[in-house]
């Protein structure tokens, strides 16, 4: 009977209780957001680091992998040798550039990645085959922006003389493939060729150069043993475990992070205030009805067991109804961060974990309790008589 | 002169600020100064790569880093070395990776733009404010974002004070019956109510506006040693509060004068639970 | 007759800005079971303050208030609420429904309380209800009854536990004469089917139908005549 009794002094004052659901709503929704926020760039970063099997990442010593355009030499020893590491099972290197591919209007730069085409790990075909010399795997940008198909050839040069409109050092190179890149834009122009054709190029500049690798380990080794195997075999290049990558990477969305901590709390003290006023005015208004359920003999605990359950019914209508709109704010929210430039398809700042779900449900369902507990007790705690009498009095 | 420099290998040396005649100065990010203990006058050695045999330089400043948004968050060193001394170091020869105009003012901009392109083989000159935009384009993304969050939070704050004056004016329902009874016409009560509901409003933005700027000044403190910049991250300016402060008004009034037509649209009688 | 109700040396005083209200003086009253008695005086006299006491709704500053043996004045507050629940039935003079339950879950409000099951407890409420003459009214809300018929309703729930005594507060107090009339033939009934009633009221009337009137004045008993035996 107290459940029934709670549901109908909700339902007295509907217009009250639906803005107040409707508050709740909003406040939960927030909630979900920022604790999709907090882990979800984290989740998203860690999965696409590990979308291709590598589990480890090597870059030129004090840099992050393509953070800057420092290179490695002696590229072909340095690759041997981690190959050579027991626990190794692959070693993809690969060597970025910025090359010219001049069309009708001009020229535009291209994102030129050399890679192992049997052991890479930075692209997925989408069409057409691996690369050998003399060819590329383009990206769907690249395709476009150049106006070429799959089997068309592509001229790729690494100097332009925007006067001039000529080009320095171009090849022409077929395009066999298409190809999904993991870590580069979606609107990016990049191809993919050969790695000895990319080191060939810039009158040797690139000579067995690159600018990281991969690593994939042997199946039950240990990744942070086999790390720091390499670590110690190639002491010029910095070793970066997936776990390693995501905590710096960490580091730098700290901003989203601490974001998404406050407006969280924000959005936690926001419903606690909607649901301790509501339950206050709702107890005020209820004294005589109060008193006098007290005077007839109903336990004090009763009382607050029923107050109590109308702030957690509130919370719980609330809470649900918000985990519906949060989720479409997500959406909404993730769509706008989503441009930022250069950010590979793969990311995402809001993902969704059913237990993020439970999180923001949990959270606000205890504070809807407690928030609830005060003007319960308050209730519990009324002088019967004086409560009676001011009643009639009034 | 991009390329970053790998693996500095700091040397000590007790100098008094008497330079070696033969080496070559260098202003290192002031950040390295905690980070590897560093000092003016110390002697370090940079290299083109790790491992490679490297140029010794005498560090002669720290530079603050710019409140540039897109370094925030990197967390690389920046040094300054002549440019010479660079391209000796880098074996780059004569070359740039591109040089930075100054006008004598903004109209000489264009005329020097269009100069540079007929003359400037195999270079191309931009404004700067053209670069501006496209470099900017990660804030004009956050820019969105935090836009969609601050329309989020004033929807949240608009349901909630609805929320909150239509809960206050009920609790007075007692009151409002009586004066309605007493004589007092629907449109006296309501314009009590509002400017009851204006008061608030008006005590809350004002209050809010005050923890809003204590607020912003802990962000920026906190960011600011989290990231080790100058940046602001949080500007309350003017405006921002113009508009903080309308907003609450505006939303305040209009929560109390729609709880106030609720309420005294009613019977008298009613209220009173009769 | 057995004495149900005995209260010794009642007093309650109340802590005001300017001096202490000394609502009750040494006032001592004995019940017997059965009975039917009305506690009249001017306002003020301290009548409604006697019933709360003797309903264990508040606590004499000094004295003892005991029912069937057990002094309700000593008790905590669970234990006084659960006397209430089981022992005491009120009337107040609003009526004081719940307005979102219907007259049969008004009525059922203490059983539910008290651990009835639910199917004995709608019948013993719908029983209740044809007792006080609302056997077709059992699904209305209070807002769709008339004064009178909500009075009946809160009789009933008095009723609903077997309680020892009925107190009732001024409850023909917002009726008018036709329908209080209907409300202390009611009472009338109920004494004579055996339940003790105790009221307060200013209603002549009422103050007719009872056994004994108990006379008050500035917290004392003034006067206290047998009507009937």
């Amino acid at each position: 009977m107290r459940a029934a009794l709670a549901v109908s002094s909700l339902l007295r004052n509907r217009a009250r209780t639906a803005l107040a659901v409707a508050g709740i709503a909003v406040a939960t929704a927030m909630l979900l957001d920022m604790v999709m926020l907090a882990s979800g760039m984290r989740l998203s970063f860690r999965d696409l680091l590990d979308a291709r099997g590598f589990q480890i990442r090597l870059s030129p010593k004090g840099t992050l992998p393509f953070d800057t355009e420092a290179t490695v030499g002696d590229a072909s020893a340095l690759v041997a040798a981690v190959a050579a590491v027991p626990g190794v099972a692959v070693v993809a290197p690969n060597l970025g550039a910025q090359l010219i591919a001049p069309r009708a209007d001009g020229a535009i730069t291209v994102a030129a990645i050399g890679v192992v085409p049997e052991v890479q790990g930075d692209f997925a075909l989408r069409d057409g085959r691996l690369p050998q010399s003399g060819e590329v795997v383009a990206s769907p940008a690249a395709l476009q922006a150049l106006s070429r198909s799959l089997g068309d050839t592509v001229t790729i040069a690494d100097g332009w003389d925007p006067q001039l409109r000529t080009v320095r050092e171009a090849v022409v190179r077929r395009i066999v493939g298409v190809g999904r890149f993991y870590y580069l834009g979606a609107d990016q122009p990049v191809v993919a060729l050969p790695l000895s054709d990319l080191q060939a190029s810039a009158q040797g500049a690139r000579a067995d150069r690159i600018s990281s690798a991969m690593v994939r380990i042997a199946p039950g080794r240990g990744v942070d043993e086999v790390a720091a195997a390499i670590g110690r075999t190639a002491p010029r290049v910095s070793v970066l475990t997936t776990a390693e990558a995501v905590s710096q990477a960490d580091e730098r969305l700290a901003y989203f992070r601490n974001l998404a901590f406050i407006l969280g709390s924000v959005s936690l003290a926001v419903g606690f205030l909607l649901i301790a006023t509501l339950m206050t005015v709702s107890v005020n208004e209820r004294i005589g009805e109060i008193a006098v359920q007290r005077a007839i003999g109903v336990a004090a605990s009763r009382i607050v067991q029923q107050i109590v359950v109308e702030g957690l019914l509130l919370s719980l209508l609330g809470g649900v109804i918000g985990l519906g709109l949060g989720l479409l704010t997500a959406r909404y929210l993730d769509h706008i961060l989503g441009a930022f430039p250069g950010l590979p398809p793969e990311i995402a700042f809001f993902v969704f974990q059913p237990r993020d779900a439970f999180t923001s449900l949990g959270l606000l369902l205890l504070a809807g309790t407690f928030a609830g507990v005060l003007p319960a007790y308050r209730a519990a705690r009324l002088p019967i008589a004086t409560a009676l009498r001011e009643e009639a009095v009034a | 002169m991009l390329h970053a420099l790998s693996a500095l290998a700091p040397l000590a040396a007790a100098l008094a600020f008497q330079l070696p005649p033969q080496l070559p100065t260098v202003a290192l990010d002031e950040r390295m100064r905690t980070d590897l203990g560093l000092a003016i006058g110390d002697t370090v050695e940079l290299a083109a790569a790790s491992g490679a045999p490297g140029q010794r330089m005498v560090i002669s400043a720290f530079t603050r880093r710019t409140a540039d948004p897109s370094e925030v968050a990197r967390a690389e060193y920046k040094v300054r070395v002549h440019l010479t001394d660079l391209q000796a170091l880098l074996r780059y020869g004569d070359r740039v990776d591109r040089f930075a105009v100054v006008t004598h003012d903004s109209s000489a901009r264009e005329a020097a733009v269009r100069a540079i392109n007929a003359r400037a083989f195999g270079f191309r000159a931009y404004p700067s404010a053209d670069i501006a935009v496209e470099t900017g384009r990660t804030f004009a993304v956050i820019n969105r974002f935090h836009r969609a969050i601050g329309v989020i939070t004033i929807l949240a704050s608009a349901i909630f004070l609805l929320c909150i004056m239509l809960l206050r004016v009920e609790e007075r329902r007692r009151e409002i019956a009586t004066l309605r009874l007493i004589g007092l016409s629907r449109r006296t009560v309501e314009r009590a109510i509002v400017v009851e509901a204006a008061a608030i409003a008006a005590l809350g933005a004002f209050v809010g506006t005050g923890l809003g700027a204590v607020v912003s000044a802990v962000v920026n403190r906190h960011y600011q040693a989290l990231y080790r910049t100058p940046l602001v991250f949080s500007l309350v300016t003017p405006d921002v509060i113009a508009l903080a402060v309308a907003l609450s008004v505006v939303l305040g009034l209009g929560a109390g004068w729609l709880a106030a037509r609720r309420l005294t649209g009613r019977a008298p009688l009613t209220l009173l639970g009769r | 007759m057995t004495v149900l109700l005995d209260a010794v040396n009642l007093h309650r005083d109340y802590a005001m800005a300017a001096d202490a209200v000394h609502a009750l003086r040494g006032l001592s009253v004995q019940i017997a079971a059965g009975d039917y008695v009305a506690i009249v005086g001017p306002s003020g006299c301290g009548k409604s303050t006697l019933l709360n006491l003797l309903g264990a709704l508040d606590r004499p500053t000094q004295g003892a208030v005991r029912i069937r043996g057990t002094d309700v004045a000593t008790l905590d507050d669970r234990a006084a609420t659960a006397f209430r629940l089981t022992s005491v039935g009120f009337v107040f003079q609003r009526f004081h429904l719940l307005p979102m339950l219907s007259a049969e879950e008004n009525v059922a409000l203490p059983m539910a309380e008290a651990g009835v099951p639910r199917e004995a407890r709608r019948a013993r409420a719908r029983e209740l209800l044809a007792y006080v003459g609302l056997a077709g009214r059992a699904d209305h809300r209070p807002t769709q009854l008339s004064g009178g018929e909500q009075q009946r309703v809160a009789i009933a729930r008095a009723l609903a536990n077997r309680p020892a005594l009925i107190l009732a507060d001024e409850p023909t107090g917002e009726l008018d004469a036709r329908t209080g009339a209907e409300i202390i033939a009611l009472f009338e009934r109920l004494n004579a089917d055996g339940t003790t009633i105790v009221v307060v009221t200013h209603d002549d009337t009422l103050a007719a139908a009872a056994r004994r009137v108990v006379q008050m004045r500035d917290g004392a008993i003034v006067a206290d005549e047998r009507l009937r035996p």
